[in-house]
Protein backbone atom coordinates (compact mmCIF):
# COMPACT_ATOMS: atom_id res chain seq x y z
CA UNK A 1 0.00 0.00 0.00
CA UNK A 2 1.55 3.24 -0.77
CA UNK A 3 1.65 6.18 1.73
CA UNK A 4 -0.58 8.43 0.17
CA UNK A 5 -3.15 5.12 -0.22
CA UNK A 6 -2.50 4.51 3.67
CA UNK A 7 -2.92 8.20 4.74
CA UNK A 8 -6.30 8.25 2.77
CA UNK A 9 -7.90 4.85 4.05
CA UNK A 10 -6.18 6.36 7.74
CA UNK A 11 -7.48 9.32 7.42
CA UNK A 12 -11.54 8.19 6.23
CA UNK A 13 -11.50 5.56 8.72
CA UNK A 14 -10.48 7.68 11.49
CA UNK A 15 -12.66 10.05 11.28
CA UNK A 16 -15.72 7.58 10.56
CA UNK A 17 -14.87 5.62 13.53
CA UNK A 18 -14.37 9.34 15.30
CA UNK A 19 -18.03 10.11 14.65
CA UNK A 20 -19.58 7.40 15.21
CA UNK A 21 -17.45 6.84 18.90
CA UNK A 22 -19.06 10.54 19.59
CA UNK A 23 -22.46 9.33 21.00
CA UNK A 24 -20.40 7.26 23.63
CA UNK A 25 -18.66 10.35 24.87
CA UNK A 26 -20.16 13.69 25.81
CA UNK A 27 -17.44 15.57 24.76
CA UNK A 28 -14.78 16.80 22.19
CA UNK A 29 -12.39 14.28 20.61
CA UNK A 30 -9.02 14.96 22.42
CA UNK A 31 -9.00 17.87 24.81
CA UNK A 32 -5.81 18.21 25.84
CA UNK A 33 -4.08 21.19 27.81
CA UNK A 34 -5.52 21.78 31.12
CA UNK A 35 -8.45 20.77 32.40
CA UNK A 36 -11.09 22.85 31.20
CA UNK A 37 -11.99 25.07 34.37
CA UNK A 38 -15.91 24.59 34.79
CA UNK A 39 -18.64 26.36 33.89
CA UNK A 40 -19.71 29.58 36.05
CA UNK A 41 -21.47 28.62 39.06
CA UNK A 42 -25.14 28.20 39.06
CA UNK A 43 -26.84 30.66 41.76
CA UNK A 44 -30.83 29.58 43.51
CA UNK A 45 -30.79 32.83 44.66
CA UNK A 46 -27.33 34.57 42.94
CA UNK A 47 -25.81 37.94 45.07
CA UNK A 48 -26.29 41.07 43.32
CA UNK A 49 -23.22 40.73 41.08
CA UNK A 50 -23.63 37.75 39.46
CA UNK A 51 -27.35 38.02 39.07
CA UNK A 52 -27.02 39.40 35.32
CA UNK A 53 -25.06 36.21 33.98
CA UNK A 54 -26.21 33.52 36.50
CA UNK A 55 -28.06 30.20 35.35
CA UNK A 56 -30.53 28.52 37.10
CA UNK A 57 -29.29 25.16 38.85
CA UNK A 58 -30.14 22.00 37.73
CA UNK A 59 -31.76 19.01 39.83
CA UNK A 60 -31.03 15.23 38.71
CA UNK A 61 -32.91 12.03 39.32
CA UNK A 62 -32.35 8.77 38.38
CA UNK A 63 -34.28 5.25 39.05
CA UNK A 64 -32.40 2.03 40.03
CA UNK A 65 -33.48 -1.94 40.40
CA UNK A 66 -34.14 -3.34 43.94
CA UNK A 67 -32.95 -6.66 44.65
CA UNK A 68 -33.99 -8.54 47.52
CA UNK A 69 -35.07 -5.89 49.03
CA UNK A 70 -31.97 -3.78 48.79
CA UNK A 71 -31.10 -0.90 45.87
CA UNK A 72 -28.28 -2.05 43.75
CA UNK A 73 -25.22 0.77 44.06
CA UNK A 74 -25.25 3.52 41.63
CA UNK A 75 -25.09 7.34 41.28
CA UNK A 76 -27.44 10.18 40.75
CA UNK A 77 -26.06 14.06 39.90
CA UNK A 78 -27.08 17.37 38.76
CA UNK A 79 -27.07 17.62 34.85
CA UNK A 80 -25.00 20.50 35.80
CA UNK A 81 -22.41 18.12 37.79
CA UNK A 82 -23.03 20.56 40.77
CA UNK A 83 -23.71 17.84 43.25
CA UNK A 84 -22.72 13.96 42.57
CA UNK A 85 -23.98 11.30 45.11
CA UNK A 86 -22.60 7.35 44.72
CA UNK A 87 -23.62 3.75 46.41
CA UNK A 88 -22.33 0.97 46.90
CA UNK A 89 -25.09 -1.98 46.63
CA UNK A 90 -27.47 -2.48 49.91
CA UNK A 91 -26.26 1.30 51.26
CA UNK A 92 -30.02 1.84 51.09
CA UNK A 93 -33.43 -0.09 51.67
CA UNK A 94 -36.45 0.01 49.65
CA UNK A 95 -39.62 -0.56 51.89
CA UNK A 96 -41.37 -3.71 50.78
CA UNK A 97 -43.11 -4.32 47.38
CA UNK A 98 -41.39 -1.82 45.39
CA UNK A 99 -38.99 -3.13 42.28
CA UNK A 100 -36.92 0.32 41.90
CA UNK A 101 -36.18 3.43 44.10
CA UNK A 102 -35.98 7.21 42.71
CA UNK A 103 -33.14 9.19 43.75
CA UNK A 104 -33.02 12.63 43.01
CA UNK A 105 -30.96 15.90 44.12
CA UNK A 106 -33.18 18.95 43.87
CA UNK A 107 -32.02 22.74 44.52
CA UNK A 108 -33.94 23.84 47.50
CA UNK A 109 -35.78 27.84 46.54
CA UNK A 110 -36.48 27.89 50.28
CA UNK A 111 -34.24 26.47 52.43
CA UNK A 112 -34.10 26.22 56.36
CA UNK A 113 -32.09 29.43 57.89
CA UNK A 114 -28.44 29.20 58.09
CA UNK A 115 -27.09 27.13 61.21
CA UNK A 116 -25.70 29.63 63.58
CA UNK A 117 -22.37 31.14 63.10
CA UNK A 118 -22.10 30.20 59.78
CA UNK A 119 -23.51 31.37 56.47
CA UNK A 120 -24.52 29.20 53.76
CA UNK A 121 -22.00 28.98 50.20
CA UNK A 122 -23.90 28.71 47.21
CA UNK A 123 -27.39 26.91 47.37
CA UNK A 124 -28.83 24.13 49.47
CA UNK A 125 -29.74 20.95 47.77
CA UNK A 126 -32.38 18.16 49.04
CA UNK A 127 -31.46 14.47 48.54
CA UNK A 128 -33.83 11.83 49.05
CA UNK A 129 -35.10 8.45 47.30
CA UNK A 130 -38.57 6.80 46.98
CA UNK A 131 -39.62 3.19 46.37
CA UNK A 132 -41.59 2.80 42.90
CA UNK A 133 -44.32 1.81 42.40
CA UNK A 134 -45.95 3.37 45.20
CA UNK A 135 -43.36 6.26 46.50
CA UNK A 136 -42.77 4.26 50.07
CA UNK A 137 -40.20 5.70 52.37
CA UNK A 138 -36.14 4.32 51.14
CA UNK A 139 -34.49 4.02 54.75
CA UNK A 140 -30.35 4.72 54.56
CA UNK A 141 -28.76 1.70 55.60
CA UNK A 142 -25.20 2.89 55.48
CA UNK A 143 -23.55 6.32 54.42
CA UNK A 144 -23.61 7.30 51.14
CA UNK A 145 -21.43 9.12 49.61
CA UNK A 146 -21.45 12.93 48.19
CA UNK A 147 -19.63 15.92 46.40
CA UNK A 148 -20.63 19.17 46.31
CA UNK A 149 -19.75 21.93 44.28
CA UNK A 150 -19.21 25.17 46.56
CA UNK A 151 -18.59 29.17 44.88
CA UNK A 152 -15.59 30.81 44.65
CA UNK A 153 -15.35 32.51 48.01
CA UNK A 154 -14.84 31.21 51.58
CA UNK A 155 -15.18 27.57 52.45
CA UNK A 156 -15.50 25.26 55.91
CA UNK A 157 -17.29 22.64 55.04
CA UNK A 158 -20.69 21.07 54.24
CA UNK A 159 -23.41 20.73 56.78
CA UNK A 160 -26.71 17.81 56.72
CA UNK A 161 -30.13 19.43 57.50
CA UNK A 162 -32.61 16.46 58.66
CA UNK A 163 -35.69 18.57 59.40
CA UNK A 164 -33.94 18.87 63.17
CA UNK A 165 -31.56 21.03 62.26
CA UNK A 166 -28.06 21.84 60.68
CA UNK A 167 -25.22 19.83 61.51
CA UNK A 168 -21.33 19.95 60.51
CA UNK A 169 -19.96 16.93 58.56
CA UNK A 170 -16.58 15.56 58.09
CA UNK A 171 -15.69 17.39 54.91
CA UNK A 172 -12.52 17.02 52.61
CA UNK A 173 -11.63 19.48 50.11
CA UNK A 174 -8.82 18.95 47.55
CA UNK A 175 -5.96 21.21 47.01
CA UNK A 176 -4.98 23.82 44.29
CA UNK A 177 -8.47 25.50 44.13
CA UNK A 178 -10.94 22.32 43.37
CA UNK A 179 -14.37 23.82 43.75
CA UNK A 180 -15.85 20.38 45.00
CA UNK A 181 -15.44 19.09 48.64
CA UNK A 182 -16.95 15.76 49.70
CA UNK A 183 -18.81 13.75 52.44
CA UNK A 184 -20.31 10.73 54.26
CA UNK A 185 -23.45 11.38 54.00
CA UNK A 186 -25.33 9.54 56.84
CA UNK A 187 -29.03 10.33 55.46
CA UNK A 188 -31.88 11.80 53.55
CA UNK A 189 -32.30 15.30 53.86
CA UNK A 190 -30.82 18.79 53.42
CA UNK A 191 -27.10 19.78 52.35
CA UNK A 192 -25.14 23.01 51.60
CA UNK A 193 -21.85 24.39 51.76
CA UNK A 194 -20.90 26.42 54.65
CA UNK A 195 -18.04 29.14 56.04
CA UNK A 196 -18.13 31.19 59.06
CA UNK A 197 -20.10 34.27 59.11
CA UNK A 198 -18.05 36.83 57.76
CA UNK A 199 -14.93 34.40 56.84
CA UNK A 200 -13.18 36.16 54.28
CA UNK A 201 -12.59 34.23 50.55
CA UNK A 202 -8.60 33.48 49.32
CA UNK A 203 -6.69 36.07 50.14
CA UNK A 204 -4.90 38.16 47.52
CA UNK A 205 -1.78 36.51 47.94
CA UNK A 206 -3.29 32.96 47.36
CA UNK A 207 -5.02 34.65 44.31
CA UNK A 208 -1.45 36.10 43.06
CA UNK A 209 0.36 32.85 43.83
CA UNK A 210 -1.75 31.17 41.52
CA UNK A 211 -1.63 33.54 38.37
CA UNK A 212 2.23 33.66 38.81
CA UNK A 213 2.59 29.50 38.30
CA UNK A 214 -0.26 30.03 35.53
CA UNK A 215 1.21 32.38 33.72
CA UNK A 216 5.11 32.40 34.70
CA UNK A 217 5.10 28.43 33.44
CA UNK A 218 3.48 29.68 30.52
CA UNK A 219 5.91 32.28 29.75
CA UNK A 220 8.58 29.91 30.46
CA UNK A 221 7.05 27.09 27.65
CA UNK A 222 6.56 30.21 24.97
CA UNK A 223 9.92 31.87 25.81
CA UNK A 224 11.56 28.39 25.92
CA UNK A 225 9.53 27.45 22.43
CA UNK A 226 11.11 31.09 21.19
CA UNK A 227 14.60 29.85 21.79
CA UNK A 228 13.85 26.33 20.31
CA UNK A 229 12.46 27.70 16.83
CA UNK A 230 15.18 30.48 17.00
CA UNK A 231 18.23 28.30 17.26
CA UNK A 232 16.14 25.82 14.42
CA UNK A 233 15.79 28.85 12.02
CA UNK A 234 19.79 29.71 12.68
CA UNK A 235 20.74 25.85 12.45
CA UNK A 236 18.87 25.35 8.81
CA UNK A 237 20.44 28.95 7.42
CA UNK A 238 23.89 27.52 8.72
CA UNK A 239 23.02 24.52 6.52
CA UNK A 240 21.57 25.54 3.63
CA UNK A 241 24.03 25.09 0.20
CA UNK A 242 25.93 28.70 -0.86
CA UNK A 243 24.09 30.24 -3.92
CA UNK A 244 25.68 29.43 -7.08
CA UNK A 245 27.50 32.40 -8.63
CA UNK A 246 26.39 32.60 -12.30
CA UNK A 247 29.12 34.91 -12.88
CA UNK A 248 32.70 33.08 -14.42
CA UNK A 249 34.50 35.52 -13.67
CA UNK A 250 33.53 35.76 -10.41
CA UNK A 251 36.31 35.63 -7.78
CA UNK A 252 34.43 33.41 -5.22
CA UNK A 253 36.50 30.50 -4.36
CA UNK A 254 33.43 28.16 -4.59
CA UNK A 255 32.69 29.29 -8.37
CA UNK A 256 36.65 28.65 -8.99
CA UNK A 257 36.85 25.32 -8.27
CA UNK A 258 33.68 24.85 -10.89
CA UNK B 1 19.05 -9.29 6.41
CA UNK B 2 17.45 -10.59 9.04
CA UNK B 3 19.34 -9.16 11.44
CA UNK B 4 18.97 -5.63 9.82
CA UNK B 5 15.22 -5.89 10.41
CA UNK B 6 15.15 -7.22 13.58
CA UNK B 7 17.63 -4.16 14.66
CA UNK B 8 15.28 -1.48 12.69
CA UNK B 9 13.17 -0.21 14.64
CA UNK B 10 15.38 -0.10 17.59
CA UNK B 11 15.20 4.05 17.37
CA UNK B 12 12.03 4.59 16.62
CA UNK B 13 10.89 2.42 19.44
CA UNK B 14 13.22 4.56 21.54
CA UNK B 15 11.43 7.82 20.97
CA UNK B 16 7.88 5.55 21.57
CA UNK B 17 9.41 4.86 24.91
CA UNK B 18 10.33 8.75 25.47
CA UNK B 19 6.52 10.09 24.51
CA UNK B 20 4.85 7.28 26.66
CA UNK B 21 7.19 7.77 29.50
CA UNK B 22 6.67 11.77 29.09
CA UNK B 23 2.39 10.52 29.46
CA UNK B 24 3.18 8.82 32.26
CA UNK B 25 5.19 11.27 33.98
CA UNK B 26 2.59 13.93 34.14
CA UNK B 27 -0.20 11.14 35.17
CA UNK B 28 2.39 10.59 38.06
CA UNK B 29 2.34 14.31 38.74
CA UNK B 30 -1.06 15.08 38.80
CA UNK B 31 -1.51 14.90 42.37
CA UNK B 32 0.93 17.85 42.02
CA UNK B 33 -1.50 19.52 40.22
CA UNK B 34 -2.91 19.26 36.52
CA UNK B 35 -1.28 22.55 35.24
CA UNK B 36 2.10 21.50 36.61
CA UNK B 37 1.85 18.04 35.50
CA UNK B 38 0.54 19.32 31.99
CA UNK B 39 3.34 21.43 32.09
CA UNK B 40 6.04 19.31 32.45
CA UNK B 41 4.71 17.09 30.07
CA UNK B 42 4.87 19.96 27.33
CA UNK B 43 8.73 19.96 28.45
CA UNK B 44 9.05 16.95 27.68
CA UNK B 45 7.79 16.64 24.27
CA UNK B 46 9.71 20.06 23.60
CA UNK B 47 12.82 18.31 24.35
CA UNK B 48 11.77 14.92 22.44
CA UNK B 49 10.88 17.28 19.29
CA UNK B 50 14.12 19.39 19.69
CA UNK B 51 16.44 16.11 20.14
CA UNK B 52 15.12 13.97 17.46
CA UNK B 53 14.89 17.20 15.48
CA UNK B 54 17.38 15.45 12.82
CA UNK B 55 15.10 12.59 12.46
CA UNK B 56 15.07 11.36 8.68
CA UNK B 57 11.71 12.80 6.75
CA UNK B 58 10.19 10.99 4.24
CA UNK B 59 9.52 12.13 0.79
CA UNK B 60 5.41 13.31 1.04
CA UNK B 61 3.12 10.80 -0.55
CA UNK B 62 2.41 13.80 -2.51
CA UNK B 63 5.30 13.79 -4.26
CA UNK B 64 5.04 9.66 -4.67
CA UNK B 65 6.73 8.56 -2.15
CA UNK B 66 6.54 7.17 0.75
CA UNK B 67 8.74 4.69 1.72
CA UNK B 68 12.57 5.14 1.52
CA UNK B 69 14.13 2.64 -0.16
CA UNK B 70 17.09 2.26 1.71
CA UNK B 71 15.47 2.70 4.88
CA UNK B 72 16.64 -0.17 6.82
CA UNK B 73 19.87 0.72 6.37
CA UNK B 74 19.39 3.92 8.48
CA UNK B 75 18.47 2.15 11.07
CA UNK B 76 22.03 2.64 12.70
CA UNK B 77 21.79 6.38 12.75
CA UNK B 78 19.65 9.30 12.80
CA UNK B 79 20.03 9.99 9.13
CA UNK B 80 19.06 7.97 6.30
CA UNK B 81 22.42 7.94 3.79
CA UNK B 82 20.29 7.30 0.62
CA UNK B 83 17.56 10.48 1.91
CA UNK B 84 17.72 13.17 -0.19
CA UNK B 85 19.25 16.58 1.52
CA UNK B 86 15.96 18.20 1.20
CA UNK B 87 14.39 15.39 3.09
CA UNK B 88 16.36 15.76 6.69
CA UNK B 89 13.89 18.06 8.68
CA UNK B 90 12.18 20.94 6.81
CA UNK B 91 9.10 21.16 4.98
CA UNK B 92 9.28 18.75 2.00
CA UNK B 93 9.44 19.24 -1.50
CA UNK B 94 6.31 17.51 -2.41
CA UNK B 95 4.11 18.52 0.62
CA UNK B 96 1.34 21.27 0.93
CA UNK B 97 1.93 25.16 1.29
CA UNK B 98 1.62 26.52 4.73
CA UNK B 99 -1.23 28.56 3.45
CA UNK B 100 -3.56 25.29 2.23
CA UNK B 101 -2.24 23.00 5.25
CA UNK B 102 -3.77 25.24 7.59
CA UNK B 103 -7.18 25.19 5.57
CA UNK B 104 -6.89 21.35 5.44
CA UNK B 105 -6.10 21.66 9.38
CA UNK B 106 -9.20 23.91 10.02
CA UNK B 107 -11.11 21.71 7.67
CA UNK B 108 -10.38 18.39 9.49
CA UNK B 109 -10.95 20.04 12.76
CA UNK B 110 -14.47 21.28 12.05
CA UNK B 111 -15.02 17.19 10.91
CA UNK B 112 -13.71 16.61 14.69
CA UNK B 113 -16.21 18.67 15.86
CA UNK B 114 -19.46 18.07 13.89
CA UNK B 115 -20.79 15.94 16.02
CA UNK B 116 -20.64 17.70 19.51
CA UNK B 117 -21.59 21.26 18.03
CA UNK B 118 -25.62 20.50 18.25
CA UNK B 119 -25.19 20.19 21.73
CA UNK B 120 -25.97 22.71 24.00
CA UNK B 121 -23.07 26.07 24.75
CA UNK B 122 -21.24 26.10 27.96
CA UNK B 123 -21.58 28.75 29.90
CA UNK B 124 -17.84 29.34 30.14
CA UNK B 125 -16.72 33.02 30.06
CA UNK B 126 -15.45 34.15 26.56
CA UNK B 127 -12.98 36.18 28.91
CA UNK B 128 -10.77 33.68 29.91
CA UNK B 129 -10.51 31.67 27.28
CA UNK B 130 -7.53 33.04 25.80
CA UNK B 131 -5.16 31.96 28.25
CA UNK B 132 -6.77 28.71 28.71
CA UNK B 133 -6.35 28.10 24.67
CA UNK B 134 -3.01 29.27 24.26
CA UNK B 135 -1.96 26.20 26.75
CA UNK B 136 -3.91 23.63 24.92
CA UNK B 137 -2.43 25.00 21.40
CA UNK B 138 1.05 24.61 22.86
CA UNK B 139 0.12 21.19 24.29
CA UNK B 140 -1.78 20.02 21.15
CA UNK B 141 0.99 21.51 19.21
CA UNK B 142 3.98 20.12 21.01
CA UNK B 143 1.89 16.92 21.13
CA UNK B 144 2.07 16.52 16.86
CA UNK B 145 5.15 17.58 16.61
CA UNK B 146 6.47 15.04 18.61
CA UNK B 147 4.11 12.21 17.60
CA UNK B 148 3.32 13.09 14.03
CA UNK B 149 6.43 14.86 13.87
CA UNK B 150 9.76 12.73 15.04
CA UNK B 151 7.62 9.32 16.08
CA UNK B 152 5.74 9.42 12.66
CA UNK B 153 8.90 9.68 10.78
CA UNK B 154 11.35 7.17 12.92
CA UNK B 155 8.65 4.50 12.28
CA UNK B 156 8.16 5.86 8.82
CA UNK B 157 11.35 5.05 7.60
CA UNK B 158 12.11 1.86 9.99
CA UNK B 159 8.58 0.34 9.34
CA UNK B 160 6.83 2.11 6.51
CA UNK B 161 3.84 4.58 6.43
CA UNK B 162 1.53 2.33 7.49
CA UNK B 163 3.18 1.04 10.78
CA UNK B 164 3.92 5.03 11.01
CA UNK B 165 0.12 6.18 10.89
CA UNK B 166 -1.16 2.94 13.43
CA UNK B 167 1.65 3.38 16.09
CA UNK B 168 1.53 6.70 16.40
CA UNK B 169 -2.84 6.33 16.52
CA UNK B 170 -1.81 4.28 19.55
CA UNK B 171 0.57 6.18 20.88
CA UNK B 172 -1.79 8.94 20.91
CA UNK B 173 -4.73 7.17 22.47
CA UNK B 174 -1.93 6.14 25.38
CA UNK B 175 -0.75 9.35 26.25
CA UNK B 176 -4.61 10.36 27.12
CA UNK B 177 -5.09 6.53 28.96
CA UNK B 178 -4.35 8.64 32.41
CA UNK B 179 -6.76 12.01 32.20
CA UNK B 180 -9.41 10.14 30.23
CA UNK B 181 -9.50 6.72 31.39
CA UNK B 182 -9.83 3.88 29.37
CA UNK B 183 -13.49 4.84 28.17
CA UNK B 184 -12.26 7.52 25.69
CA UNK B 185 -9.13 5.39 23.96
CA UNK B 186 -11.30 4.09 20.97
CA UNK B 187 -11.78 8.15 20.34
CA UNK B 188 -8.57 9.24 20.67
CA UNK B 189 -7.15 6.15 18.61
CA UNK B 190 -9.82 6.68 16.01
CA UNK B 191 -8.37 10.77 16.13
CA UNK B 192 -5.23 9.60 16.10
CA UNK B 193 -5.93 7.41 12.89
CA UNK B 194 -7.31 10.61 11.10
CA UNK B 195 -4.23 12.61 12.11
CA UNK B 196 -2.00 9.87 11.36
CA UNK B 197 -3.79 9.50 8.01
CA UNK B 198 -3.78 13.34 7.77
CA UNK B 199 0.48 13.35 8.28
CA UNK B 200 0.27 10.85 5.58
CA UNK B 201 -1.39 12.66 2.68
CA UNK B 202 -0.13 15.93 3.26
CA UNK B 203 3.39 15.61 3.98
CA UNK B 204 2.98 18.16 6.76
CA UNK B 205 2.54 18.01 10.70
CA UNK B 206 1.30 21.26 10.50
CA UNK B 207 -2.71 20.47 9.46
CA UNK B 208 -2.49 17.71 12.13
CA UNK B 209 -1.52 20.59 14.86
CA UNK B 210 -4.51 22.74 13.86
CA UNK B 211 -6.82 20.14 13.60
CA UNK B 212 -5.60 18.87 16.78
CA UNK B 213 -5.86 23.01 18.14
CA UNK B 214 -9.42 23.29 17.00
CA UNK B 215 -11.03 20.48 18.26
CA UNK B 216 -9.54 20.96 21.73
CA UNK B 217 -10.39 24.47 21.62
CA UNK B 218 -13.93 22.77 21.25
CA UNK B 219 -13.88 21.54 24.42
CA UNK B 220 -14.44 25.17 26.36
CA UNK B 221 -17.58 25.47 24.10
CA UNK B 222 -19.25 21.82 24.33
CA UNK B 223 -17.69 20.01 26.92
Amino acid sequence: MTGRRAGLVALALGLIAAALLHGRIAAPPIYDGIIVPPEPYRWESPPPNLAAGNKPPLSGETTLPVQNGQVAGGGVQTDDNQVVIYFGPGAFKAPAGATGVTCSIVPDPNPPPAPSGAEIRGNVYRVGCVGVPGGGPVTVVSTYHLTMRFPPGAFKEIQYNDGSGWRPLRTLTAPGGDPYASVNAPGFGEYAATAPTGAPGPSVLSDLGRYLEFYGILAFVILFGAIAIFQEVRRRRHRAPAPRDKNPRSKNPRSKKR
Amino acid sequence: MIQVRLAAPRRAARVTGLILGAALLRALLLPVGDLFSTMVFAGCLLAITWVERDAPTLPSPASGGGKLPGAPAASGGGKLPGAPAASRGGTLPGALGRGRAIVVGLMAGAILLAPVVSGPVSGRPISEFLPWAAIAAIVATLEETSIRGVLYRRWAGEAGTLAAIVIGAAVFALIHLPRYGLGAMPLDAAVGLALGGLRALTGRVLPCAVAHTVADWGAWFWA
